[in-house]
């Protein structure tokens, strides 16, 4: 929902980042407040998942110009781990799988990291599990999942799933969620999406990223944003959503050649 | 039949390389002493600086020794009873082919390079090699008008001495190895190439190696030189006819690509492998390796092996600038009682160097036959990769593949990785193919070429046709 | 050549091992030390092997041998332990569980009497050097159908050169759990050599848990002969030697057996650990389940050889060996040398390795929920060790290796 007087929580200013020596944003402006959900669409390439990496502080990512604020501080001078923290979470497109290192062990260890620097009590073995069996049911989740490595050997939507669960754990500030819909069936795309709305209220906010409409058909944005060759293009309500569903990127390539000839 | 005395039989095939060329020759006395090394360098009319470094390879050779550690189980070699330096005799070097010997032209055309301007291969530049001298170069003028070098070695001592002087031996040193050495010190012909900077060679340079006489050792010596942001494509074969007695062929490859340059070298060897019994064939003792100097540089090696009695060599690639590239794609067949031992090392130097190892032995008969690689990451070559694939196939069950891939790393941010597996052609996958109507022959021709695809995708094109059908012939034979 | 004083500060031969004493003496001699030139022994850092043999020989227990003893876990509540101890003395059948038996007599003399090394090779020299050093042997043979586990710790005595040697036949049939764990400090050299019977149908699980310290040196050689149907499971952990050297050398004597070998060396400081197998298919139809891990740090070195023999007669064979490398400190160094040799043509045969560093995607994941880099480095190291730690006999769990590695790896 939209509250224009909502606390600020992300503020990014003519963002630039390379990867591998190759310029992918191009200056990237985007405003997010608290309780509002953002979606950014666009096709591949178009540089949405490297906004979501590069906030989320992977090394290959160098930020060569542009500021990102994150709850008014400077979001670059924190590590990985200490941006987790503070409250940011990116839901990987996809979740690396981990062998021999235990699911609950990493959820319990990851969980109390972030506890223990927002001055709550660390949780015991016995403590963490019931924290961890009542999230479970946000995202439909069999406890078998817990003993296994983590992602090992998980389907896609297992995957998400155990993305969310980890989102429902953590307690995030922001949520990026790097194609969540990709690769799952309607059933647990409906599982996923709802999870993350339960997930969502007024003092957080979500960054979706997407091709597609139909997760936008379960969870509502309030900004939809296009971006393209490493810039936010448009940005509308959900109804930009909606017309690129039906009238599809070509008017971008459009803008795009446009912007050149100027 | 059952599919076992099937193969068995499969595998004899008479040589069709076997001929020998009724030529007269003019061959130094048998033997190796310091006056063999200096009467071969006279008789090429060399300067000073390479007999030097003959000498100083000989007199290296004198305190090195026969290598045993591949248990390659070879009788020791008598090295007095070699010949060191036999040419067919021509009145002096020939300004065109027309004045070439015809019967040497005869020679190469029965072995299907054809050499005569109206014969010719379009798109090939060709040297060829008859046992201890190189006798013709195609398209020499053509490859001058785009600043290519391509000659035989010995041509390249007197024309262009200080590139061979400055290149020489800075690949190979004279005294890497025992056969290295004693290459170094004997070497009769070769061929030298020279692409310089910015060229791309305009079509394929091939040199091609014929042993004619039974007791003459061949010991060419080939230089290739890329200078920055060049390219060119290298292919090389041979053929000797069938003695009872094993010749030796003991040749030294170097190769040196400047910044961005890039070189591929192809191999289709096919010596004479002696007979069924082990009579006979080549001893291939070959040294052949690439430096890749300059940034961005590459080397890349593909090679066909399915002759000799021994084979023994490992073309390598020192990848020293940074974000070289190093490549080896290996097809090794061994029938008989051949031995192959064969690999490739990838020394890593620079920073993000990468190499390709992809490595096929095929063993039938009784023959056996080995990978033997090493991939080093030196502490400098940070975020280097290496990856390797060695898969062996064995048909009868008196056949050996082994695999020896040695590994050896310094630095953490490079990674390498080695996968391997041996198999056979299974019953029920020729049965499959041979219920589709597809002959008992056909079909395991069809299993072997499948089987080394990845690697006959690296050859230049007619190559790997030609590769394809070597194969096939080396596994022909009646099936009853 | 080796130094004669080492083979003069020898006991004289005497006991049973009188006969296989001299033969190991003769056999030391004539070769004198390894060659650096020779394939087996090519990489592994001479000066140690010798420093190692350079203490002075154990003749009896001494005061240190507490420092030692204080470092042991708990006995196991169900089961034998044995303490391994050059100055062993012989057990008394009473003491032990009716399932074991010593061997003695004629018995024991033919099993000690096979495995001399060629006197042409120092292929096996580490076990010439147990033979001509061990002046006691425990020989257990082991029957029925459910024996209780049985620990034997070979304590190394502090800057002693101690020799151990165990000779272990399983009857057909016969179930074992096999726990072996061989203790170094300071400057201990222990040479140990287990030879291992199983005859058909026997299944033994062997976890040999090699935890040195300080400048302590290992060899230790284990040499399995498997019957038909014999199960042979073997799980090594190595860790803390300044020079260590595991060779265990497995042969299926008829095939129709399974094989397993779960190796992890932890090397750190400037130690040298090294890992030497090899399996050999004397029959048709076996199975090899090869999995070797190292992790090497700091300037430290580590070597794996790993030989897979493969004869016409062993057809059906079907072996996998697997090498996984981490590699943490760019002074530190793998080698590693898997060895192929296959004749039979209907086997299925498939190595692989790989040597790099910690995985930084997953290193990413784990920081990006709040794990900090400590964190998620320790975790993936628990879950690179517990994939070997997992399959040890369940008694070694009182010895706390999983905390013993993350605490030797930690800075």
């Amino acid at each position: 929902m939209i509250q224009p007087e909502a606390k600020l929580i992300l503020d990014i200013s003519d963002l630039h980042v390379s990867v591998e020596g190759q310029n992918i944003l191009k200056g990237v402006n985007l405003q997010i407040r608290a309780g509002e959900v953002h979606a950014i669409m666009g096709r591949n390439g178009s540089g949405k998942s490297t906004l979501a990496k590069a906030l989320a502080g992977h090394p290959a990512y160098s930020v060569t110009s542009g500021r990102v604020d994150y709850l008014g501080k400077n979001l670059f001078d924190f590590d990985p781990e200490e941006r987790a923290r503070l409250g940011l979470f990116l839901g990987f497109q996809y979740p690396v799988e981990i062998p021999g290192v235990s699911n609950i062990e990493f959820l319990r260890v990851a969980t109390n990291s972030c506890r223990k620097e927002n001055g709550k009590d660390e949780l015991d073995v016995f403590e963490f599990e019931d924290l961890v069996n009542d999230r479970l049911k946000i995202v439909q989740m069999d406890p078998s999942f817990l003993e296994r490595s983590v992602n090992e050997g998980f389907s896609g939507g297992e995957k998400k799933r155990n993305e969310i669960l980890q989102m429902a754990l953590l307690d995030p500030v922001l949520s990026i969620l790097d194609e969540t819909d990709s690769g799952l069936d309607i059933d647990a795309l409906r599982v996923v999406s709802s999870g993350v709305n339960q997930l969502s209220s007024q003092t957080n906010a979500t960054v979706l990223i997407t091709h597609y409409q139909r997760l936008l058909d379960e969870i509502t944005p309030d900004f939809v944003h296009v971006m393209a060759s490493g810039r936010i293009l448009r940005t509308g309500g959900r109804e930009l959503a909606l017309e690129l569903e039906q009238s599809g990127y070509e008017w971008v390539d459009k803008e795009l050649q446009g912007g050149g000839d100027n | 039949m059952t599919t076992q005395n099937a193969l068995n039989e499969l595998v004899g095939k008479p040589y069709k390389y076997g001929f020998v060329t009724e030529i007269e020759t003019d061959k130094i006395s048998k033997g190796l002493n310091e006056d063999i090394v200096r009467l071969i360098s006279s008789k090429k009319e060399e300067p000073a600086f390479l007999l030097d470094f003959r000498l100083r390879a000989y007199k290296k050779w004198l305190q090195m020794e026969e290598p045993k550690w591949a248990d390659l189980g070879f009788p020791q070699l008598s090295y007095q009873d070699i010949v060191y330096y036999s040419a067919p005799k021509q009145n002096e070097k020939k300004q065109s082919l027309d004045e070439v010997d015809p019967k040497l032209l005869e020679t190469f055309d029965k072995l299907g390079i054809p050499l005569s301007e109206q014969k010719r291969l379009t798109n090939v530049a060709v040297d060829a090699v008859f046992d201890s001298v190189s006798i013709a170069t195609t398209y020499k003028e053509k490859l001058a008008e785009h600043g290519v070098v391509f000659c035989s070695i010995s041509e390249a001592v007197l024309q262009y001495p200080e590139l061979v002087q400055r290149y020489i031996g800075s690949v190979v040193p004279s005294n890497d190895n025992f056969f290295a050495a004693l290459n170094s010190a004997v070497f009769s012909d070769g061929s030298f190439v020279f692409i310089p900077k910015g060229v791309d060679c305009p079509m394929e340079l091939s040199s091609y190696f014929r042993i004619n006489s039974g007791d003459v050792g061949q010991f060419e010596r080939t230089l290739i030189i890329a200078e920055e942001n060049s390219s060119v494509s290298y292919l090389e074969g041979c053929t000797a006819p069938m003695f009872d007695t094993k010749t030796l062929h003991a040749a030294v490859v170097e190769i040196i690509a400047l910044d961005k340059a890039s070189v591929k070298y192809s191999t289709v060897q096919n010596w004479y492998s002696g007979d069924e019994k082990g009579v006979g064939g080549v001893y291939n003792f070959v040294t052949k390796r690439g430096h890749c100097r300059g940034y961005k540089s590459k080397i890349s090696w593909s090679q066909v092996e399915t002759g000799s009695a021994i084979t023994w060599k490992y073309p390598s690639c020192v990848l020293q600038g940074d974000d070289s590239v190093g490549e080896f794609y290996s097809v090794a067949l061994t029938n008989n009682k051949q031995k192959a031992d064969t690999g490739t090392k990838m020394i890593h130097v620079g920073k993000r160097t990468r190499s390709t190892i992809v490595s096929k032995g095929i063993s039938a008969g009784q023959s056996s036959n080995s990978y033997r690689g090493l991939v080093q990451m030196t502490k400098s070559a940070k975020d280097s990769r290496n990856y390797s694939q060695c898969d062996s196939m064995l048909i009868g069950d008196k056949a050996s593949a082994n695999t020896y891939p040695y590994i050896r790393s310094q630095q953490p941010r490079s990674s390498i990785e080695h996968e391997a597996s041996t198999c056979r052609i299974s019953e029920e996958q020729l049965f499959y193919l041979q219920s589709r109507g597809i002959g008992f022959e056909e079909a395991i021709s069809i299993m072997v070429s499948g089987f080394c695809r990845e690697v006959f995708n690296q050859l230049p094109m007619e190559f790997a046709a030609e590769a394809d059908k070597l194969l096939a012939l080396k596994l022909e034979g009646s099936v009853g | 050549m080796l130094r004669g004083d080492f083979l003069k500060s020898l006991p004289e031969p005497r006991g049973i091992l009188r006969s296989v004493q001299i033969r190991g003496r003769d056999y030391l001699e004539r070769f004198g030390l390894p060659s650096g030139k020779s394939e087996p022994w090519r990489i592994t850092d001479l000066e140690r092997l010798k420093t190692l043999l350079s203490r002075p020989f154990f003749l009896s227990r001494d005061e240190n041998e507490s420092n030692l003893i204080r470092s042991m876990a708990v006995p196991p509540s169900d089961g034998v332990r044995l303490v391994l101890s050059p100055s062993l003395q012989s057990i008394d059948d009473q003491k032990l569980p009716k399932e074991f038996r010593q061997i003695t007599g004629a018995d024991l003399e033919r099993l000690l009497s096979s495995n001399i090394p060629n006197s042409a090779s120092d292929k096996d020299w580490a076990i010439g050097l147990n033979q001509a050093t061990a002046g006691t042997v425990l020989a257990l043979r082991v029957k029925g159908c459910n024996p209780p586990p049985l620990e034997l710790v070979a304590e190394a005595q502090l800057d002693r050169f101690s020799p151990s040697r165990v000779v272990l036949v399983l009857d057909s049939n016969t179930q074992l759990d096999l726990l072996e764990v061989i203790l170094g400090k300071g400057c201990s050299a222990q040479s140990h050599f287990l030879e291992i019977h199983l005859a058909e149908g026997a299944s033994l699980n062997h976890g040999l848990i090699a935890l040195g310290g300080g400048e302590a040196g290992l060899l230790a050689n284990v040499i399995v002969h498997q019957k038909r149907d014999s199960s042979y499971s073997l799980s090594m952990i190595q860790e803390g030697w300044s020079l260590g050297r595991i060779e265990p050398d497995i042969c299926q004597g008829d095939g129709h057996a399974h094989t397993t070998l779960r190796g992890l060396q932890v090397s750190k400081g400037t130690r040298q650990v090294a890992t030497h197998s090899k399996i050999s298919f004397q029959g048709p139809e076996g199975t090899l389940d090869q999995l070797h891990k190292a992790l090497v740090a700091d300037k430290s070195h580590s070597i794996f050889n790993g030989a897979v023999e493969v004869p016409q007669i062993a057809q059906r064979t079907n072996a996998v060996q697997l090498s996984r490398n981490l590699l943490l400190s760019n002074n530190a160094r793998v080698d590693t040398k898997p060895e192929l040799e296959i004749i039979a043509d209907d086997v299925r045969c498939s190595h692989g390795a790989t040597v790099s560093e910690l995985q930084k995607e997953e290193l990413f994941y784990m920081r990006s929920r709040g794990v900090d880099t400590r964190q998620a480095t320790k975790l993936l190291l628990q879950g690179y060790f517990q994939d070997i730690l997992r399959s040890l006999p369940v008694e070694a769990e009182r010895w706390s290796v999983l905390e013993r590695l993350l605490e030797s790896v930690g800075d």
